[in-house]
């Protein structure tokens, strides 16, 4: 069975995304315990892995293509030290990790740009919380709580007035 | 063609959403128990991606329409089709994968376009030999940029089937064949020709040879009228299909039967083009019938037999066969035999039709072809294998001649030895 065309390799859009992953990963291996050079490799191994195995779309093994950028990123951040950078470069990683999903060189150009919504609201979600633990003064952390979950609820009340189906229970079959 | 379904299909988590949601929890936990925000943070997005993909508004029941049609001749098989997608689906959002029948091998990468509201593909085969097999639709199935959820798409499609065939079948209708039947005319051709029965009487054309002018009518009518006849049909012709194993193995067996399979409708085609009844028979443990008939109907029922035809693992006795198809079919009619004549059991099989009454030829697709391609030897050895092979070969073919005609069809591509023998009955003309 073939899937689309055969386009192997990265597409020009997957660049940025990639770029701001490795780069995420490897401050964050740095400034961990595990040394800049071992973070390095553990961080540059991750991703590359990762973009060796989903290189070709035919290949049966794309699917677990997630797997060692995962895994590398765990890593690094179970290693990292507690404060704002470590956990603004996870978060970071992760968002850039999904935005590199969406630039997927087997979907159709323009995958980064569509997919907006998929890794805004996540990086929203996690700037939110950065921003209320780290740069609210720690009296009004509770304020940037609330004001996140006002800002979830919003988002989501934007998304049902413009598709009511989806709060529709499904079909009995 | 495929109705529209009833119900909305259902949306389905793709294994990326899992790996993110498996990784985010796991991120998580890890984050309370080692006291580490860092993988709190790192686990956050991956778990709010999948509920981000289904908000971000999949369609609540996508539907699209598909043409298409096989391009192509001979060997080389190109499917070209369209699929219109229903608003508000648009093709960006959506993507294809194609099934391809296993007797086909691919010519290059499917090529797929994408405008602003259908989808443009184009597909390469290439077939080995001939073929006869259905194209399985699309699955087109809309995704979220994510590919983190899916939802099938509803489509619209009509059947479609590769048939390729030697080309020399194509002249194969004109043949004369024997009648079955004691009074041709009752079963008369809906064709309208030069001879046969009288039919009507229409105005003459400038070319009108003078045998065909009705003069009696023309002085009448005070203009030239010419004559139209039904024309006769040409005969009926049987097509039996042997389907039990051979001691060669399965995987050349049924290699074998699916060229038969393609070769049998190529002849179905060309005679029924002619008008010719045509019947067809497979036998394996039992034999299944399509009864002699003509027109577009049959061309239908015969080709549903044919797609239907597979290796049989429990092989009936010959003689059940040639009682069956006297049972089914009326004696005399020409039956041409597909058998790769790999045991003796071949044989019989024909010597059971001859008592009851079927002048029978048959065609026999080689396995020697097939037999060199999958060899594993040394180059001397091989070359003896395939001597011997050989000899086998010619002699089961000259044993099978004392009983009836044979069509040694080992270039697969070509049939000009059917046609050649049919077409000179003097050649094969065993009569029952």
């Amino acid at each position: 069975m073939m899937t689309g065309s055969a386009r192997p390799g990265p597409s020009r859009e997957s660049i940025v995304p990639l770029s701001v992953l490795t780069l995420a990963a490897v401050a964050l291996g740095a400034i961990g315990s595990l040394g800049f050079v071992l973070g390095a490799v553990v961080a540059v191994g991750g991703v590359a892995i990762s973009a060796a195995l989903g290189w070709d779309p035919r290949w049966g093994a794309r699917r677990y293509a997630l797997l060692p950028v995962l895994l590398a990123l765990g890593i690094l951040a179970l290693t990292a030290p507690p404060g704002p950078a470590p956990e603004l470069l996870a978060g970071a990683g992760a968002v850039a990790l999904l935005a590199g999903i969406a630039a997927d060189p087997d979907r159709p150009p323009g995958g980064l740009a569509r997919g907006a919504f998929g890794w805004g609201l996540p990086g929203l979600a996690v700037g939110l919380a950065w921003a209320g633990t780290y740069i609210l003064p720690p009296s009004a952390a509770p304020v940037g709580v609330a004001g996140g979950l006002v800002a979830a609820a919003v988002v989501g009340l934007a998304v049902l007035i413009r598709r009511p189906d989806l709060a529709e229970p499904a079909p009995t079959l | 063609m495929t109705g529209p379904p009833s119900a909305p299909r259902p949306l389905r988590w793709r294994t990326r959403t899992f790996l993110l949601l498996g990784g985010g929890l796991v991120a998580a936990v890890a984050a309370v128990l080692a006291r580490q925000p860092a993988l709190l943070f790192l686990g956050l997005p991956l778990l709010l991606a999948p509920l981000a993909a289904v908000l971000a508004g999949p369609p609540r029941d996508p539907r699209a329409t598909l043409e298409w049609r096989v391009d192509g001749s001979g060997p080389e098989v190109d499917v070209v089709g369209r699929i219109e997608l229903a608003p508000p689906t648009r093709p960006t959002e959506v993507e294809v994968r194609f099934d391809r029948p296993t007797a086909l091998t691919e010519r290059a990468p499917p090529r797929i376009e994408r405008d602003p509201t259908s989808i443009s593909f184009s597909l390469s085969w290439h077939t080995d030999e001939p073929v006869i097999a259905p194209v399985a639709p699309p699955h087109v199935v809309w995704a979220d940029p994510l590919g983190l959820v899916e939802r099938e798409v509803a489509l619209e499609a009509p059947s479609l089937a590769i048939e390729r065939y030697p080309p020399e079948l194509l002249r194969l209708g004109t043949v004369r064949l024997e009648r079955t039947i004691l009074l041709p005319g009752e079963t008369r051709s809906h064709r309208i020709g030069s001879s046969g029965e009288f039919f009507g009487i229409r105005d003459a054309t400038p070319s009108e040879p003078p045998r065909r002018i009705n003069w009696p009518a023309s002085a009448r009518a005070g203009r030239l009228l010419a004559n139209e006849f039904e024309l006769d049909r040409t005969g009926d012709v049987l097509l039996l299909l042997d389907a039990r194993p051979s001691p060669l193995g399965r995987a050349i067996d049924e290699r074998l039967l699916s060229i038969a399979t393609a070769a049998a409708y190529g002849v179905a085609d060309s005679f029924l083009r002619e008008k010719a009844r045509v019947g067809l028979g497979v036998f394996g443990e039992f034999l299944d019938v399509v009864p002699l008939a003509g027109g577009r109907t049959q061309r239908l029922r015969l080709r549903r037999a044919l797609l239907a035809t597979h290796l049989t693992s429990s092989p009936g006795p010959p003689e059940r066969c040639a009682i069956a198809v006297r049972r089914q079919f009326p004696p005399g009619v020409t039956t041409i035999v597909f058998t790769t004549l790999g045991d003796e059991t071949s044989d019989h099989l024909l010597t059971h039709l001859r008592w009851r009454g079927f002048p029978t030829l048959v065609v026999s697709p080689s396995p020697l072809p097939l037999q060199e391609a999958a060899r594993t030897l040394s180059e001397e050895e091989e070359r003896l294998v395939a001597r011997l092979a050989r000899l086998v070969r010619r002699d089961r073919l000259a044993r099978v001649w004392e009983h009836a005609p044979v069509v040694d069809w080992e270039e697969y591509w070509s049939l000009g030895g059917l046609v050649d023998l049919l077409r000179r009955p003097g050649r094969w003309g065993r009569r029952a």
